[in-house]
C-alpha cells in the first residue's frame, strides 16, 4: 500500500483504520511504514478517503506478497483454494472425520490479536513442534513455505516478512496432549516476539459432550466459556 | 469465522448472548453444492441476523446468496439465541449437505442442538493468548477488535471513535457501525460493539 502524494489532503482519517498502525505523518507528509503495513488492505477497502490516495501497487513482489496472502483474507491461497490463512480444519469435520477421536487437533496462531507477527516466529514455532514429533496439517498455507521439512524450517528470504497472522496447525495423540501444552505455553511465552493464541481441536463423545474439557481444567488451564462448535448438520 | 472462539467478554453468568453461524461446503464440493449453499444463505437471511457476509463491504441483501454459492460460505451473528434456533431448525429439515458451525457460549449451543435433535460433533476450544501478551490492548478494546477473527478492527479505530463520542462528535451507535465496516465476514456484532463502546466512554469521560 502507498498514500499518492498529489492526491493526499493530509487530513489524517485514514490513520486510525489501520490495524498496525502503520500510517504516520513524516515531514509534513502522510505515509505508510512500509516495515510496519502488513499489506491487509484495509486502509483501502474502508473507503475513508474521499480522494483516493490510498493505492495499491500493481503487483506487489515476492517475497513481500507473502504479507497478503496471510493478512487480507480476501485473497485466496493457491496451494489451498481457501480464503484467509488457515485450512476449513473442523468446521466441515462432519464431512471429512479429520479429527477424530482419541486425537486432538491444535492451531497456534502467531501475532493474532491484533499485533502482527515476523515469519521468523513463525519458523521458531515450527521447528519447536517438528522438534517434539509432530506432523503438520498439510492444507494450511503455512506449509508451502517450508524449506526442510524434517526442521520445519522457513525459506530463508521470507523470515523478515511481516502478516497480521499465519496459524500452524496439526493433531497429536489426546494421551500426549496435556504434556505438550505445557511445554508448548512455556516456548511460547519465552521465546516469541509477539502474541500466539492457542486453541484445542475435539472431537465430541457419542452424547455430544466434550470430556477433553474436564481435563484440561483439573491440568490448570482455563479454556474459554465459548467455542465454535461444528453441529453434524452435513450428516442429517 | 476461524478464530470466534477466541472472542473476549463472554460468559456462561451471561448466557443467552450472541451466536455466530457459519454454513460451509467443503471446499471440494463447492462446485456441486452451489445450490445448497445458496439455499442456506437465503435461509440464514430469513432469521434475523443482525450483521452477514458481504454487507460490511457495502453489498445488499440480494446480492449475498449468489456470493456465498460462489465461495462455498455463509457467516451471520445473532443476538437472539431464538432466532438461531428457528434457523438451525429449518437448515436441518432442509438436508442441505452442508456444515453448519455455531460459536458461542458452550450452554447456549447445548440447548440449541436439544431442542433441534442435532448433537454436537466437534469443538474447537482456545486455551488463551501467550507470548508478549503486554504487547495487546486493554480488555474492553479487545472485546470489540477480537470479534474479527482476521483481526481487521484496528484498535487505533477503536480508541479514535471513543474519544469521538466524548466529544459529542458521534453517538455509540455510529461508531459500532463504522467498526463492523472491516470485517468483510461480517461477524462483528453491532448491539455489543455499542455497548462496548458506552462502557469505554463512561469509563473514560
Amino acid at each position: 500500500m502507498y498514500i499518492d502524494q498529489n492526491l493526499c489532503k493530509k487530513c489524517l482519517d485514514c490513520r486510525p483504520v489501520c490495524p498496525m498502525g502503520a500510517i504516520y505523518v513524516e515531514t509534513e507528509r502522510v505515509t505508510i511504514d512500509y516495515e510496519a503495513c502488513v499489506e491487509c488492505g484495509v486502509c483501502q477497502r474502508y473507503g475513508i478517503c474521499p480522494e483516493g490516495a490510498i493505492k495499491q501497487v500493481e503487483e506487489i513482489p515476492y517475497p513481500r506478497v507473502i504479507r497478503a496472502v496471510f493478512s487480507d483474507p480476501l485473497t485466496t491461497h493457491r496451494s489451498t483454494g481457501i480464503g484467509g490463512r488457515g485450512t476449513e480444519e473442523m468446521k466441515t469435520n462432519d464431512v471429512t472425520n479429520q479429527y477424530k477421536r482419541g486425537w486432538i487437533g491444535f492451531s497456534v496462531e502467531l501475532g493474532r490479536p491484533g499485533v502482527g507477527a515476523y515469519l521468523r516466529d513463525l519458523d521458531k514455532v515450527l521447528r519447536k513442534v517438528k522438534s517434539m514429533g509432530v506432523e503438520l496439517a498439510r492444507d494450511n498455507p503455512v506449509v508451502p513455505l517450508i524449506a526442510d521439512p524434517e526442521t520445519g524450517a522457513l525459506r530463508s528470504e521470507i523470515l523478515n516478512e511481516k502478516v497480521l497472522s499465519a496459524i500452524v496447525e496439526f493433531v497429536i495423540e489426546e494421551e500426549r496432549a496435556l504434556e505438550f501444552i505445557r511445554e508448548l505455553k512455556t516456548f511460547l511465552n519465552e521465546e516469541l516476539e509477539t502474541v500466539a493464541t492457542v486453541s484445542v481441536i475435539v472431537r465430541a463423545d457419542q452424547q455430544g459432550r466434550f470430556p477433553f474439557l474436564e481435563r484440561l481444567r483439573e491440568f490448570g488451564e482455563a479454556p474459554y466459556p465459548n467455542a465454535k462448535i461444528n453441529i453434524g448438520m452435513a450428516l442429517v | 469465522m476461524t478464530h470466534t472462539l477466541n472472542r473476549r467478554g463472554l460468559s456462561e453468568d451471561r448466557s443467552g448472548q450472541e451466536i455466530i453461524v457459519l454454513c460451509m461446503v467443503h471446499h471440494k464440493e463447492k462446485e456441486q453444492k452451489q445450490k445448497a449453499m445458496e439455499e442456506a444463505a437465503c435461509t440464514v437471511l430469513r432469521h434475523n441476523p443482525d450483521n452477514v457476509i458481504g454487507l460490511p463491504m457495502g453489498m445488499k441483501e440480494k446480492d449475498i446468496p449468489a456470493l456465498s454459492a460462489r465461495a462455498g460460505i455463509v457467516t451471520a451473528v445473532f443476538n437472539d439465541p431464538q432466532d438461531v434456533l428457528s434457523l438451525v431448525k429449518e437448515l436441518k429439515a432442509k438436508k442441505l449437505g452442508i456444515s453448519v458451525v455455531l460459536s458461542g457460549l458452550f450452554g447456549d449451543v447445548r440447548k440449541i442442538c436439544a431442542r433441534s435433535g442435532l448433537t454436537e460433533h466437534t469443538a474447537n476450544i482456545s486455551l488463551g493468548i501467550f507470548g508478549r501478551t503486554e504487547r495487546l490492548p486493554e480488555e474492553p478494546i479487545l472485546e470489540i477488535t477480537t470479534q474479527c477473527g482476521h483481526a481487521l478492527v484496528s484498535p487505533h479505530l477503536v480508541k479514535h471513535i471513543v474519544r469521538q463520542i466524548l466529544k459529542g462528535k458521534m453517538t455509540p451507535e455510529e461508531g459500532a457501525r463504522k467498526l463492523v465496516k472491516p470485517c468483510v465476514c461480517g461477524i462483528v456484532n453491532p448491539q455489543r460493539t455499542e455497548r462496548i463502546l458506552e462502557r469505554l466512554a463512561k469509563k473514560k469521560g
